[in-house]
């Protein structure tokens, strides 16, 4: 977990871009809230392993996430439900559910279906929050930062121990 | 110093790479461990179905065609978790590749054999939804406790009954004194023997004297004259007195008999009271064979008890699964769309004892509507070890309002051996050889049963022991009979069917036990019947003098009465007339 940190801090004090970092933040989040063996993961995991987008903010994001999906499964179960309850919407999932493609993707489960909406409705936000963060960080706090005693001292110990040698 | 920045490529190709081993070693576990997870999502999956848990020893899957193969299904009764509902040695099912991955489970061809019913489990299972309080406190298994038969010990009878042989004695008693007593009053003025002889005396005296004159004549009519009053004055009394006797008499003799028969009375009312308590003889038939009968009932009605509660929660998606944390897995199948769960056909062999019963299925699914057609099945079995002929055909759909189905069934020649009736302390019953004959058929409709069947047992030979003696009779009654015919019907709901069992054996058992009940009580009944008869018989032999006493005076007042009559009715004035008139004509004739 220390690495993993230390690879974040990293990152971030890094040249990385910002949207690589905020992007993994959100990328983590969706296979986090959403239950791990669905078919939509697969092509999460695609995403973050193919394009340039930070896995140590990707890997934090989704064991955060994941964490708080326990508590958030209530919510995704009710959302779930009202969704596939909701009249309108009927022909639209009896299509789906004939089709084999979408009976893959187990779309007409509560909780997947609940967390994925919130998810990717919660998808541009965080992307955004996560993006002004970092760059609010590189400008206004790195320097900053790096000046504090605490931070002096803590460069004394295990921890900038591994961050120095994942920069090394 | 110029600067050259090399734009770096969106794409990161190595992680291309790690995404195609993380999926290959994801595919990998999915092959090595299929199985183990086949396994336990079916012991869950059916866990839930069955309401207890399910045990499987082992699962193996076949690519082509898609095969599964579970063998040792062991699933829990949830009534009786020490026992399974039905255990199934061996089942292999060809699943539809194209239907699966729309998501159903259409088998084509499922064949499973070793089934077997109330087998005892290892270790108690585990009961994830318990069954009702009606549910397990059900038609059977109170057994002998059902059956209270006591009866009243000859003391708790004279508790309760009225004895009137001391009560006869008593009124007899109180009468004898009250008629004593008016006897006393009337006897005063009885005139005695000794004024009955005065009175003849005087009278004779009057006859006999002589009458010289007409003067004397005229005395002697005026002294006759005052004694006829006095003789219907003492007749009166004497009339009086005989009423009197007469009544006290009657009255006495009366009471007399009711004494004599009232030892009798009193005896045939103990005996009515000491009828033998028997709560729930009528059920008899039911405790006997009530166990048994159900082990049959459970083979019959297989399909409905153990296929019918699994496909209607299967039907039911908050049943199979929990909405907190787990979700709920929607389903949109349209009216006309294939089920999503459907065996095409199944053979499935049920183990009874050495032999192996085929049962024929079609169609079994929980979505008949959509199928359009009930889920069929049909037995058949001949000239085997255990009966000579068995025909079973049944029908049923799980409808919007709940499980209509229908089965009829006919099985002759069942050879019974050394079959277990009861096993209690108290009364051990076992049927060392019989054949049985059955035919019933049963309807559900709306989830209630409405059916009956009968049992004919013939050639029955019965071995029984009993601890007491109402279970002796039991007992000998049952190593009596040979051939029984037992009618059940079949009533309630799907999960709680009500057997009602009757047969002739409670009518028979009925009058055995009520004779034995009078044989133990005879001794306590004789002793009674000595005590009451002494009584009574002692009572006789006190007064019978005095019975006597008072109809000897009845006699002798009747006796003097007649001499008094005889008195009265003299005509004293013309023996006295002629008297005078012969002295007169002999002085006359001398001058």
């Amino acid at each position: 977990m220390l690495t993993l940190l230390a690879r974040l801090l990293r990152a971030l004090n890094s040249e990385s871009g910002a949207w690589a970092l905020a992007i993994a933040f959100v990328l983590g989040m969706i296979m986090g809230f959403t239950p791990l063996w669905r078919v939509h993961n697969l092509v999460i995991l695609l995403i973050a392993l193919l394009f340039r987008v930070n896995l140590s903010g990707f890997i934090l994001s989704f064991v955060i996430c994941s964490g708080l999906a326990f508590l958030l499964d209530p919510l995704f179960h009710q959302v779930g439900f009202a969704i596939l309850s909701a009249e309108g919407w009927q022909p639209v999932w009896q299509a789906m559910y004939d089709s084999a493609f979408w009976r893959v993707v187990q779309f007409h489960h509560t909780i997947t279906l609940g967390s994925l909406v919130i998810s990717l409705a919660f998808a541009p936000i965080l992307a955004i929050v996560s993006f002004w963060l970092v760059s609010q960080y590189r400008r206004r706090i790195q320097t900053w930062f790096n000046k504090l005693r605490i931070v002096q001292a803590l460069k004394a110990n295990r921890f900038w121990a591994i961050y120095s040698n994942l920069r090394g | 110093m110029e600067q050259h920045t090399v734009r770096r490529s969106a794409f990161r190709w190595p992680g291309l790479v790690a995404f195609l081993i993380i999926v290959a070693l994801i595919a990998a576990f999915s092959w090595l461990l299929l199985d183990t997870i086949l396994k336990w999502s079916l012991e869950r999956t059916l866990g839930t179905l069955n309401g207890a848990e399910v045990n499987i020893e082992r699962v193996d899957h076949q690519w082509v065609p898609l095969t599964i193969e579970v063998s040792g299904v062991q699933m829990t009764d949830p009534l009786q978790p020490d026992f399974n509902r039905v255990a199934i040695g061996e089942l292999r099912g060809e699943l539809n590749w194209e239907q699966l991955l729309l998501g159903r489970f259409h088998f084509e061809q499922v064949v499973s054999t070793g089934i077997r019913v109330h087998t005892p489990r290892e270790s108690t299972g585990e009961v994830y939804q318990l069954p009702s309080k009606e549910q397990m406190g059900g038609w059977l298994g109170e057994g002998m406790e059902r059956i209270q038969l006591s009866m009243p010990s000859v003391d708790e009878v004279m508790e309760r009954v009225d004895l009137r042989t001391p009560t006869a004695v008593a009124e007899a008693k109180e009468s004898f004194g009250e008629q004593k007593e008016r006897v006393q009053d009337v006897l005063s003025k009885l005139p005695s023997k000794e004024t009955i002889a005065a009175y003849e005396t005087e009278v004779k005296q009057l006859t006999e004297s002589e009458i010289e004159t007409p003067a004397q004549l005229r005395d002697k009519q005026q002294q006759f004259a005052e004694l006829k009053e006095k003789f219907a004055e003492d007749r009166q009394a004497i009339e009086e007195f005989k009423e009197v006797v007469g009544g006290a008499v009657d009255e006495l003799k009366t009471q007399m008999e009711k004494v004599k028969a009232a030892p009798k009375r009193d005896l045939d009312r103990v005996r009515e009271l000491m009828q033998l308590n028997s709560d729930g003889l009528s059920e008899i038939t039911a405790v006997l064979f009530g166990d048994q009968a159900r082990r049959w009932a459970d083979y019959m009605l297989l399909a409905y008890e153990q296929l019918a509660p699994m496909l209607k929660r299967s039907a039911d998606e908050t049943a199979v699964q929990p909405p907190r944390g787990e979700g709920i897995w929607f389903s949109f199948t349209g009216s006309d769309a294939p089920p999503d769960f459907l065996i095409k056909k199944a053979r499935t062999e049920f183990a009874i004892g050495p032999t192996v019963l085929d049962v024929n299925w079609e169609n079994i699914t929980h979505q008949h509507e959509q199928l359009g057609q009930p889920t069929t099945f049909r037995a058949r079995g001949e000239n085997n070890a255990l009966w000579s002929s068995l025909q079973l055909n049944g029908e049923m759909a799980l409808t919007a309002t709940g499980f209509d189905a229908r089965q009829e069934w006919r099985v002759q020649g069942v050879n019974l051996v050394r079959t277990k009736l009861s096993e209690r302390s108290e009364l051990a019953a076992t049927i060392l050889s019989a054949l049985l004959d059955s035919e019933g058929n049963v309807a559900l409709r709306d989830s209630q049963f409405d059916g009956n069947a009968t049992l004919r047992l013939a050639d029955m030979v019965i071995e029984a022991s009993a601890e007491n003696q109402w279970a002796a009779v039991i007992a000998q009654a049952l190593e009596s009979l040979q051939r029984l015919d037992i009618n059940a019907d079949i009533k309630g709901a799907l999960m709680d069917p009500d057997f009602s069992l009757s047969s002739d054996l409670d009518r028979q058992l009925g009058q055995a036990l009520q004779a034995a009940a009078m044989d133990a009580a005879e001794g306590e009944l004789t002793q009674l019947r000595q005590r009451l008869t002494s009584e009574a018989d002692g009572f006789v032999g006190d007064y019978q003098d005095d019975l006597s006493e008072l109809t000897n005076l009845l006699g002798d007042a009747e006796n003097r009465e007649a001499r008094l009559q005889e008195m009265l009715e003299m005509k004293l004035q013309n023996q006295l007339e002629d008297k005078v008139k012969d002295k007169l004509k002999g002085i006359l004739g001398n001058n």
